[in-house]
């Protein structure tokens, strides 16, 4: 690639340049892995083979695609794609390449490609590759957009993307409990730095009044002389700290590596942790360079070189070694970027590849092991070249470069290292102890390579492992192979191979400020090299002297008594016990009543600031009322004030009465000329009722003898009156204002004039609610589904209290569900009822002809999606009244929650075909048609995006009915006989 | 209002003569509803509304269209198909739901279940 770049003339290269569609280039990497991750589970099911392909189909292709973006950036340009997004905001969804992002490209496809094939022959059989590369590939889009980001916003959102990816796919094996808990730590610990990075870019952003990077990048001087500097550089830090595992908030990694090895390979060592490793080195040019930057970074960085080294040397486990030499490689990078020095930033970059490169072999290596011993503990393992002498050579390959030996990757990127380490200049005691920290934690790198490949490969032969091993797979052996071999040709041709790639990505992170290096394998004589000799020796010593009694230990001398781990736990556990219990003995909020006293309380407290001081009344001009109607409203407020009389012990009356109000209201809304309104309330009106009818035989028995009120019950009534009256006052008083506050310019007249001609429809309120603010009901419906599968996982486990098992026999159950009583025979009661069943039999299809006619005139007349899919619910509940829910399943696929999914897919996909064509999300079209028969014939694309809406409606209420209807059948559990027979009686 | 103000007075005079006999039968229907003693007495009432008062208004309203607006509102007879068909279904709903009731509590002058084999008594 780059050698291809470099061999081929100048103007060869610049007409390939011209000419390439970059833009589309970058937009394509983008988009391809997340649309393969969505299209696996469809197409790859049940087949390893094509999911396989996919997998590593996707990766090759994206790695091709960047590797053809190139000679764009080779000499420091930056390519840029951007497509608007919330313009409004000053917002851009950008998409931007330079030798960074283009370096991190490569990493990311390339190890991807490689991980893929791995992952094939690593992962058990009996677990499904289709979830497994689905994850895989939908980690790759997040990580491929954390490096493409041109703007912050975005940068975040890809960011917190890929903490999500990294939860499942280390929660993998959720059969595990470690692996759930590893799940959830790295999750919080992720997630928490990720909102501290995002309210660090939020003040970057403040500061520099731009989300783009180009323009936050070129406001340095700004940024560093804003006094909002330090809470951006530290919120920032947070986030790079997390996401790369440095001291303090490294203990999420080690538990990680309960994910399968291939995920450790990909996220956990080369990419997902080095996103920490990218931010830094993206803003280095803006953050870098001060004293705090100095401080914090450099501090951070070295103190998790030291620990992390330290750790690894006495671990057990073979991948915890791995782990915790990560940490100490990217505390290693850490410290390179806060040094300050541009010596430093080349050498964090050469670093990165270099680690990604021996990291992710040796991960594969030990997975390899692991695969075939079934253990992964060093004290169990011994002698595997003997019998595995191919996996056996690549990783003494790997684990020389990550000990640092001469002739490979490690090796440079180390020399470069202690380069840089020599020639900081921040004072005598701080270089001395930079120096000797480098040097220790070489020799600790070389300690403990020693005796992961020792421990493993060499010794003699043992007979007692789990299973017998011998050399994997092939194509489990060709990553390994192909990364060793990158070692290799890195450590001895480093100009050749990486020079190019390493002096873009420099050039793009420090532009003129490129400090001259050489890459090369013999530097001669110098300090650099005499430490790594030092390092070299001391670290063979070590492990010559040390390693019969660090077999011995369970844990790191000197720091096994302090553990992260444990403080981030009782951190945990202080926030989700300690403190809620707190809270319940200062507000006494165990009971619901008090919460929801305290809501209603806090809301009207809220409520009257909000007024005041409170608006000019609005003098009532010519108000004249119409007797009829206002004998209705004395009718509605006669149902509303019985049915709250009643509440108490007449339940179903009270219902009943409330059901009046609603059809006060509902003739009200016809009465003022709004018959939309008044099918919906009319539509509503019924489901409600219905729905309210099922719930209220769960309610408590009403108990006659009851004691003499206690004052304190006494109180609590005449409070609870007092905040009732309250309530209603001020909603009557809300209700006041709002009519008679006229508002000068509203936009209802733009609505009502624009509705024909901008929307094609006849129906203001319905052509304002799927086009004009179909924004606003895309949202509404989302919400709705939220609560309908909020309220199906409430109640689908739902077991009465035990006071209501023994509910009232005829009142409260629904009358016509011919569900069998226990008490008689069941036979006898379907038959009873079979003259109104069978008519409401005859009526469900003429109210699903009903909800269709709604649903198709809706645009024009009162109608649309949403009255329409409750009216399909009533005739689901009248075929459940008549017939019961077994009756009914046994006949209808009664599938709600697919209609809810399909309906918000709907929803969205046509508002993104708007998008394709060129438009705005939901940009809807009509015009006519004239068909050879029909004749002109309307059409309007908002009508499927008001199906969208019917199926989410319809599903939402039918889902609860549904559950609800549920309920019933499972309240007493029948004898065996009573069962079959209800079975027979229903067929 | 002003429909009726356009049409001959005859028509009008029809119109309410109409729609006011069948709001009186609903009224009488409501009256008896308050005051008949027992429920499967009272049952029975409110069907004079929903029936013959029902009918009346729906003619009433036929005519009012049609004179008033040149055209037969036929649709509404589907108003009358509706209701004709759902008002027994809930009466006998509610017949059933008594009986039931009745039975379990063992109130007097009840008839008793008929044995499963005879089928559905229709008599209520």
């Amino acid at each position: 690639m780059g050698i291809a770049a470099s061999a081929a003339g100048p103007e060869a290269l610049a007409w390939i340049v011209r000419m390439m569609p970059y833009g589309w280039i970058s937009t394509a990497i983008l988009l391809l892995p997340f649309t393969v991750a969505l299209a696996t589970p469809l197409i790859g099911r049940g087949n390893r083979r094509r999911t396989t392909w996919l997998m590593t189909g996707t990766a090759g292709v994206c790695l091709v695609l960047a590797t053809l973006l190139f000679p764009a950036i080779a000499d420091g340009e930056v390519l840029r794609q951007t497509f608007a997004w919330a313009p409004g905001l000053g917002l851009e969804f950008t998409l931007r390449v330079d030798g960074l992002t283009w370096l991190f490209l490569i990493l990311v496809s390339g190890i991807g490609l490689l991980v893929g094939i791995y992952a094939t022959y690593y992962m058990p059989p009996e677990y499904p590759l289709v979830r497994f590369f689905s994850l895989l590939l939908g980690f790759m889009g997040a990580m491929l957009g954390i490096v493409l980001s041109g703007n912050v916003i975005q940068l975040v959102f890809f960011w917190e993307l890929t903490s999500l990816f990294s939860f499942l796919l280390i929660g993998y094996w959720h059969h595990g409990k470690s692996a759930r808990d590893a799940a959830r730590t790295a999750l919080i610990v992720t997630v928490t730095g990720g909102l501290c990075l995002l309210a660090g870019v939020l003040v970057l952003a403040h500061i520099t009044g731009s989300y783009d990077v180009d323009a936050i990048l070129a406001a340095g001087g700004r940024i560093r002389a804003s006094p909002l500097y330090l809470p951006a550089l530290v919120l920032i830090l947070l986030g790079a700290f997390t996401k790369s595992a440095q001291v303090p908030f490294h203990f999420w990694l080690p538990q990680a590596m309960s994910a399968p090895t291939p995920v450790s390979a990909y996220l956990h060592s080369a990419t997902m942790v080095k996103a920490g490793v990218f931010l830094l080195l993206r803003f280095w040019p803006v953050l870098a360079g001060t004293e705090p930057w100095f401080w914090i970074v450099g501090g951070v960085g070295l103190a998790t070189m030291l620990v992390g080294a330290w750790a690894a040397t006495f671990q057990h486990d073979m991948k915890a070694i791995l782990a915790y030499s990560t940490i100490s490689h990217l505390g290693l990078i850490t410290m390179l970027a806060g040094l300050g020095s541009t010596l430093g930033v080349v050498a964090a970059i050469f670093h990165t590849v270099n680690h990604a490169t021996f990291k992710a072999s040796m991960f594969m290596a030990v997975g390899a092991v692991d695969h075939e011993t079934g253990t992964r503990d060093l004290r169990r393992l011994g002698g595997l070249r003997h019998v595995m002498p191919i996996t056996a050579t690549l990783a003494v390959i790997a684990g020389a470069a990550m000990a640092g030996v001469p002739l490979l990757n490690g090796f440079l990127s180390k020399e470069m290292f202690f380069a840089v380490a020599l020639g900081a200049n921040h004072g005598l005691v701080l270089d001395t102890l930079t120096v000797l920290v480098a040097v220790a934690a070489a020799a600790l790198g070389v300690t403990y390579s020693l005796r992961l490949v020792g421990g493993a490969f060499f010794g003699p032969l043992r007979h007692d492992y789990p299973r017998e091993p011998h050399e994997p797979p092939r194509w489990m052996r060709f990553p390994i192979g192909i990364l060793a071999l990158a070692c290799l040709a890195v450590g001895i041709f480093p100009a050749w191979v990486v020079g190019p790639l390493l002096r873009a990505a420099a050039l793009s992170v420090l532009g003129p400020q490129l400090p001259p290096y050489n890459l090369a394998l013999w530097h001669g004589l110098t300090m650099p090299m005499l430490m790594s000799v030092i390092a070299f020796v001391a670290g063979c010593v070590l492990y010559v002297l040390g390693r019969r009694r660090i077999a011995a230990r369970d844990d790191a001398p000197l720091i096994g008594w302090t553990s992260a781990l444990h403080g981030f736990e009782r951190v945990l556990a202080f926030l989700t016990t300690t403190l809620p219990d707190l809270q319940q003995r200062v507000f006494p909020s165990r009971k619901l009543q008090v919460q929801l006293l305290l809501v209603v309380l806090l809301a009207g407290v809220f409520g009257f600031l909000a007024v005041q001081p409170p608006p000019a009344p609005v003098a009532m001009h010519g108000m004249h009322v119409d007797p009829a109607f206002a004998l209705l409203w004395l009718l509605g407020i006669a149902c509303a004030i019985g049915a709250a009389t009643q509440a108490k012990f007449q339940r179903m009356a009270a219902l009943i009465l409330t059901a009046g109000t609603g059809l006060v209201v509902c003739i009200t809304f016809v009465w003022l000329s709004a018959p939309d309104l008044a099918v919906t309330q009319l539509v509503v009106e019924s489901i409600t009722t219905v729905l309210l009818l099922l719930g209220l035989r769960w309610l408590p028995k009403r108990i006659r003898e009851l004691a003499p009120l206690s004052p304190v019950a006494r109180y609590h009534r005449v409070r609870d009156a007092v905040v009732a009256i309250g309530i209603g006052v001020g909603l009557a008083s809300l209700a006041y204002a709002v009519m008679n506050h006229l508002v000068a310019d509203s936009a209802s007249r733009f609505y009502l004039e624009q509705a024909l001609p901008g929307g094609g429809g006849r129906n203001v309120v319905n052509v304002i609610l799927v086009d004009f603010r179909a924004m606003d009901t895309l949202g509404e419906i989302t919400v709705l589904s939220v609560v309908a599968l909020t309220v199906f996982a409430l109640l689908w486990r739902f077991r009465p209290a035990a006071e209501s098992i023994g509910a009232p026999r005829a009142r409260g159950s629904t009358p016509g569900q011919a569900e069998p009583h226990t008490d008689r025979d069941p036979r006898a009661w379907a038959d009873q009822l079979a003259i109104p069943g069978f008519l409401i039999l005859l009526i469900a299809p003429v109210i699903a002809l009903f909800a269709l006619h709604l649903f198709l005139r809706g645009h024009d007349l009162p109608g649309g999606g949403f009255v329409a899919g409750i009216s399909v619910t009533m005739t689901l509940i009248v075929l459940y009244m008549a017939a019961g829910a077994r009756w009914v399943e046994a006949r209808l696929k009664v599938a709600p929650a697919r209609w809810i999914g399909a309906g918000l897919l709907l929803a969205i996909a046509s508002g993104l075909a708007a998008v394709v064509l060129g438009d705005p999300f939901l940009t809807a079209y009509h015009g006519h048609w004239t068909l050879p028969v029909l004749g002109d014939v309307p059409y309007n694309s908002a009508l499927l995006f008001d199906f969208g809406v019917f199926a989410v409606v319809s599903g939402a209420s039918a889902l609860m009915l549904v559950v609800l209807a549920h309920q019933s059948l499972r309240r007493v559990v029948p004898a065996p006989d009573a069962v079959r027979d209800a079975g027979e009686a229903e067929s | 209002m002003n429909v009726l103000a356009t049409v001959p007075g005859w028509v009008a005079l029809t119109i309410g003569a109409l729609v006011l006999a069948g709001a009186l039968l609903v009224c009488i229907g409501s009256v008896g509803l308050l005051r008949l003693d027992s429920f499967y007495r009272r049952v029975h009432a409110p069907t004079l509304g929903t029936t013959l008062g029902m009918y009346l208004v729906l003619v009433g309203t036929i005519v009012f269209f049609w004179a008033g607006e040149g055209r037969p509102a036929l649709h509404v007879i589907l108003i009358g198909v509706c209701v004709t068909v759902t008002t027994p279904i809930s009466l006998m709903l509610l017949a059933r739901a008594a009986l039931e009731r009745d039975r379990r509590e063992g109130a007097a002058g009840i008839p008793a279940a008929n044995p499963p084999e005879t089928g559905a008594d229709g008599g209520e």
